[in-house]
């Protein structure tokens, strides 16, 4: 029984992101099983190097580190989605695995929700 | 009383992404529920390009005065839909 968070839209733009993030921290500190899942421009939180301060926000780079202190299993980004915003192993924050987000991967959880 | 392999929960109009990605990710031995926004992608005709079993949420088609009665679909309440994810080995929220 394990949840899949999948966030597929570009931070900053929007609040849907930030609060997929909180959810899966919620589920996480309360031991239930969750990952989160990066594609489409989603791909785009996970950029080394993120200074919104000029935009008035937070950095999300910041709040994903908090990932493994709430206990969430895995940071998962696709893998085609990355090299198509040119995020190479560089430019990619630590501790993000890179896959393939299609039906098979859903099928690991019985639980799959898009953000927003 | 069959069994769902996945039971996807599609929110979304057509023109949304994640509709088409859903539809085609959809297999054969899934149920697609179209739900709020999403029930427009019956306003025309019904959505094509998937093998899985189509179904919508009547409150959603009433609330935008659709009438889908002519379209291959069952059409179900807000206790239909709760019996459908029990029936569902795995469910997707797009």
């Amino acid at each position: 029984m394990s949840t899949l968070i999948v966030i597929d839209q570009p931070p900053y733009g929007g609040w849907a992101g930030r609060e997929a993030l909180d959810m899966a921290f919620s589920l996480a500190a309360f031991d239930q099983p969750v990952s989160l899942l990066f594609c489409g421009a989603g791909v785009n939180w996970l950029r080394k190097g993120q200074e919104p301060g000029q935009i008035r926000q937070k950095s999300v780079e910041k709040n994903l580190a908090a990932a493994p202190i709430f206990g969430v299993e895995a940071l998962l980004a696709d893998g085609d989605d990355c090299s198509r915003y040119g995020l190479g192993a560089e430019q990619l924050l630590d501790d993000v695995t890179l896959v393939q987000a299609d039906s098979q991967l859903f099928a690991n959880y019985s639980h799959t929700a898009f953000a927003g | 009383m069959s069994e769902i392999q996945t039971l996807h929960i599609l929110n979304k109009s057509p023109e949304h992404p994640r509709f088409a990605r859903c539809l085609s990710m959809a297999g054969p031995e899934d149920a697609i529920l179209l739900i709020e926004n999403g029930v427009l992608g019956f306003a025309a005709a019904a959505p094509g390009g998937t093998t899985a079993k189509l179904l919508a949420l009547a409150p959603d088609l009433a609330a935008r005065g659709m009438d889908i009665d002519s379209r291959p679909v069952e059409t179900i309440d807000y206790d239909g839909m709760v019996e459908l994810t029990t029936r569902a080995k795995q469910v997707i929220s797009w």
